[in-house]
């Protein structure tokens, strides 16, 4: 028996039933109305309309759910916050989305072994409020850390400005409860650092929902460095800004974050957040060095000597946590901002060794001039990973063709320079063209058969991350501007 | 598989008839929980190894992946072990670039070699396992080494980040990249960390690697006695990142000693020593010594920290937990050793593990006992060193994971045949 990517009314109806008697009417999203709401997550190009959502409040539910799919041979796609950024829970080839939205306890805090294990549904910046007073923090910040989830969080390996530094979602989870495709609940790692056998906690996290469904982690905490400098310096080019970042990666300094944003992005943010970028200047460098205070200073120091050795027109420290605050709303923010610029966006991804970012910048100016199209830079310098925002207006399908045909231009480079299609978005549906180009048969075939150990039927979250032919392939840029 | 199978060694055919007779001293001192190889093979390229798997498999024979063999007493015996195929002629360095941060070599690399090309650009890869002449970085990512430098640094999962690997039917492919930050495909260099050769044979990484702390100083605080040290070791584990690496050394000749490792900007360091200091008086420990040693820097002072002295016959147990738990654990251990039995042992606060190396007379007795402890306690226990009489019946990992079947369906996945190290894991996979 084949899994069943779509249902007729009839199925759709039995399942809905099923599902209802697991999680309660309330439980259990059926309505066009409701189920729009759920068509696409920060990736809009594509949408598709679930059968149905069902939102488990229990790992217990989530596996008799999962079961009940199983039996049905139904596809099932997980669902966070809905804040992913490559269509990783787009239900196009999953009638059932399960979302988490309703698992949102805490667990356990457990503050002298630095610990939390934390429900899927949990909203990121919840862990880090929850144990601030004990003077600790979950460090990894993604942007959209006041929406997005712990589960949303693992299944994309989320990043975020402070990576530089302390590492991504993965280098922070010890442990998480994971229910397979069959329903079976598995407990892989777990609060002790020496765990025995496989690292799966490992290989689960950015496996984009494909292995089953995360539903509780077991976090590591960290304390909140006893001081913290954040500084913006100002700079007249891009290329002034990038050899700044190069200068201090080579004088042994690893900031907390180096975020950088162009004269686009600049002029955005300062017209909606006012937080008093120069917007005549050609890029901005926000950086920021954490660790004990007694140190700091003189870090500081040879930071702002290194800015202004490469010409920067300024450099200027928040004075306190209210200009901290300011400066991080901005960049964090930046995305929002854009709207003010155009009709519509789309941002990649792509990742380059740090120091080919004057490189891909210059390559990303020629293919934006050559494709006529305005291409604003707000990107975490220090890791090398870029997010330039095409800006368009979807109703232009002459223009959006060419954004597409730019996005992928932009990523081809990043490979060529030895670098990555994503650095924290994910594959998802938007760019399993790119990790073709990424990595060849045989690399797939091995990311395959690990997958076939977690979901041997294919059931949990299908059409992602791996291309299934050529001929989807050859669909999908079609079925993107039917979209839009 | 039968003696005249032929095996490439590069361009090099050798037979196992001549591989055995060539070999024997090289094949015995590679020998694992007694069981000797029939061939030993050193491909000089990355094609040459996959020739070299491609050509075992053929021959249903069974291979152990191995690189100078220095740490290869962790694990099961192999179930059957063919052939022992050495990554350590797989030395090149494959790209360095300083700016980025990342290097990229060949998994025969050893980490002294890797910390000679590093060193010039005032960079390390912060790792700190023993005998680092003799460890090569397909060791290191295999048998997912650490020091105490990992406390500070984070382990093998957080450096490497793109590993090639030979899979168990030939096939040269890669995860991950050269780029610090990449979610492209599966993390699949996290199933390769720790898993003893079992799922593919890595052959090249990259890592990310760190600046050199500009400044390093080494205390040492001895204490009255156990008691008097273990209570120092949550003030310990509280120090903050410039507390490279923390061990206790506890030798049952000799005062337990507290041996810390600082390292980073000079006025953090003399903040964190000042504070060590007053730990000390505190707990009427004395300071032994207290050395900025400039000429000196943490690769070279990281032995005081790390090395457990102990001899060749000693069963060495690993067991860890949380940190709170970390005293009773310690205390419980020591409080089962018999007066026949000689123990010594390292404790690190922050990572909350203790090494023991114990003399003992009677090896089985006192694994049974010590995992009887540390399981009354939920901690894990490693077994990481046992005399080859115990190869049959030795359990090296408790208690077993939950996850153990899910593990046997990935083992299966990635190695059908079972020819990659068979039953050298966790539960014999």
């Amino acid at each position: 028996m084949s899994i069943r990517v779509a249902l007729a009314d009839a199925d759709r109806e039995q399942l809905r039933r099923a599902l209802v008697a697991i999680v309660g009417d309330d439980g259990v999203l059926a309505d066009a109305a409701d189920l729009r709401v759920y068509e696409c997550d920060g990736y809009t190009l594509e949408r598709s309309v679930p059968a149905l959502v069902v939102l488990p409040r229990t790992t217990d539910e989530v596996a008799r759910v999962v079961r009940v799919a199983a039996s049905a041979d139904v596809a099932f796609v997980p669902r966070g916050a809905g804040t992913g950024l490559s269509g990783g829970c787009l239900p196009a080839e999953a009638p059932l989305m399960i979302g988490t939205s309703r698992m949102r306890r805490i667990r356990a805090i457990d503050l002298p072994n630095r610990r939390v294990v934390a429900e899927a549904g949990v909203v990121n910046a919840v862990v880090s409020r929850a144990v601030r007073d004990g003077g600790l923090q979950y460090v990894p910040d993604p942007s959209s850390q006041n929406a997005c989830t712990i589960g949303g969080n693992v299944a994309e390996n989320s990043g975020g400005p402070h990576t530089l530094k302390y590492g991504v979602t993965t280098n922070h989870v010890l442990g998480v409860e994971l229910v397979l495709p069959d329903g079976d609940v598995v407990e892989l790692g777990g609060a002790i650092e020496d765990t025995v056998g496989y690292d799966l906690t490992g290989v689960v996290c950015g496996s984009e929902g494909t292995f089953g469904i995360v539903t509780a982690a077991t976090l590591r905490l960290a304390p909140i460095a006893e001081a913290v400098t954040t500084m913006l310096a100002v700079f007249e080019t891009v290329a002034a800004a990038t050899t700044t970042v190069s200068r201090i990666i080579a004088a042994g300094i690893v900031p907390a974050a180096l975020e950088m944003m162009d004269r686009t992005i600049v002029a955005a943010v300062e017209a909606a957040y006012h937080a008093g970028f120069p917007t005549d200047a050609g890029a901005v460098l926000l950086i920021e060095l954490d660790g004990p205070a007694a140190g700091l200073p003189e870090l500081t120091s040879r930071v702002v000597e290194l800015c202004r050795d490469s010409g920067a027109r300024s450099v200027r420290a928040a004075a306190d946590e209210v200009e901290r605050a300011a400066l991080w709303k901005s960049r964090k923010r930046a995305f929002g901002a854009v709207g003010r610029l155009a009709p519509s966006y789309c941002t990649q991804d792509g990742v380059v060794p740090r120091t080919r970012l004057p490189e891909i910048l210059a390559r990303i100016e020629e293919i934006g001039a050559r494709h006529r199209l305005r291409i604003g830079n707000v990107f975490h310098a220090g890791d090398g990973n870029i997010h330039p925002v095409i800006l368009f207006d979807e109703r232009d399908r002459d223009e959006t063709v060419r954004v597409l045909a730019a996005g992928r231009e932009i990523l081809e480079a990043c490979l060529a320079l030895g670098g990555s299609v994503t650095g924290e978005h994910g594959i998802g549906i938007e760019k399993i063209r790119e990790l073709a180009l990424t990595f060849g048969p045989d690399d797939l075939a091995l990311m395959q058969r690990v997958r076939s150990a977690f979901d041997p039927a294919g059931r949990a979250n299908p059409g992602k991350i791996f291309p299934t032919g050529a001929a989807c392939i050859e669909q999908r840029t079609p079925r993107r501007q039917a979209a839009m | 598989m039968t003696a005249a199978d032929p095996l490439r060694s590069g361009d090099e055919r050798v037979s196992i008839r001549e591989a055995t007779a060539r070999d024997v001293a090289a094949r015995r001192a590679l020998a694992l929980g007694g069981v000797v190889p029939h061939a030993f093979v050193t491909p000089p390229t990355r094609a040459a190894l996959a020739s070299c798997v491609r050509d075992a498999a053929a021959a249903g024979a069974a291979i152990v992946p191995l690189g100078l063999g220095a740490h290869r007493a962790l694990g099961h015996a192999p179930t059957r072990y063919d052939v022992a195929l050495s990554t350590r002629a797989l030395t090149r360095i494959v790209d360095y670039a300083p700016g980025d941060m990342t290097v990229t070599v060949e998994s025969g690399v050893t980490l002294a070699a890797l910390d000679a090309v590093l060193a010039p650009e005032g960079q390390w890869l912060p790792v700190d396992p023993p005998l680092p002449e003799q460890t090569t970085v397909g060791g290191l990512i295999a048998a997912d080494l650490a020091g105490p430098l990992a406390a500070s640094q984070g382990r093998v999962r957080d450096l490497v980040i793109g590993t090639a690997m030979t899979t168990a039917d030939g096939r040269e492919v890669r995860a991950g990249g050269r780029v610090v930050k990449n979610v492209a495909g599966y993390d699949l260099m996290k199933l390769m960390i720790g898993s003893l050769g079992t799922l593919a044979v890595v052959t090249e990484a990259t890592f990310k690697v760190r600046p050199r702390p500009q400044t390093t100083r080494l205390l040492a605080l001895t204490c009255a006695d156990r008691t008097a040290a273990l209570a120092l070791a949550p003030r310990l584990a509280d120090l903050d990142e410039v507390a490279l690496a923390i061990s206790m050394i506890d030798d049952a000749d000799a005062s337990p000693t507290w041996q810390c490792l600082l390292g980073g900007v000079a006025a953090d360091v003399e903040v964190v020593a000042t504070r060590i200091r007053a730990e000390a008086r505190a707990a009427n420990a004395t300071v032994e010594y207290d050395d900025d040693g400039a000429a000196a820097e943490a690769c070279t002072r990281i032995a005081a920290v790390r090395d457990l002295p102990r001899t060749a016959a000693d069963v060495v147990v690993r067991a860890a937990t949380l940190r709170t738990h970390i005293i009773d654990l310690v205390a419980a251990l020591h409080g089962s050793v018999g007066t026949d039995e000689r123990v010594r042992a390292r404790v690190d606060p922050r990572a909350a593990t203790v090494t023991l190396a114990l003399a003992t007379g009677d090896a089985a007795a006192a694994i049974a006992r010590l995992r009887a402890i540390a399981a009354s306690r939920g901690a894990t226990l490693v077994v990481e060193r046992w005399p080859d009489a115990l190869a049959a019946t030795v359990e090296v990992w408790s208690p077993l994971p939950a996850a153990l079947p899910l593990m046997r369906r990935i083992k299966a996945a990635l190695d059908p045949a079972g020819a990659l190290a068979p039953g050298r894991f966790v539960g014999r996979l």
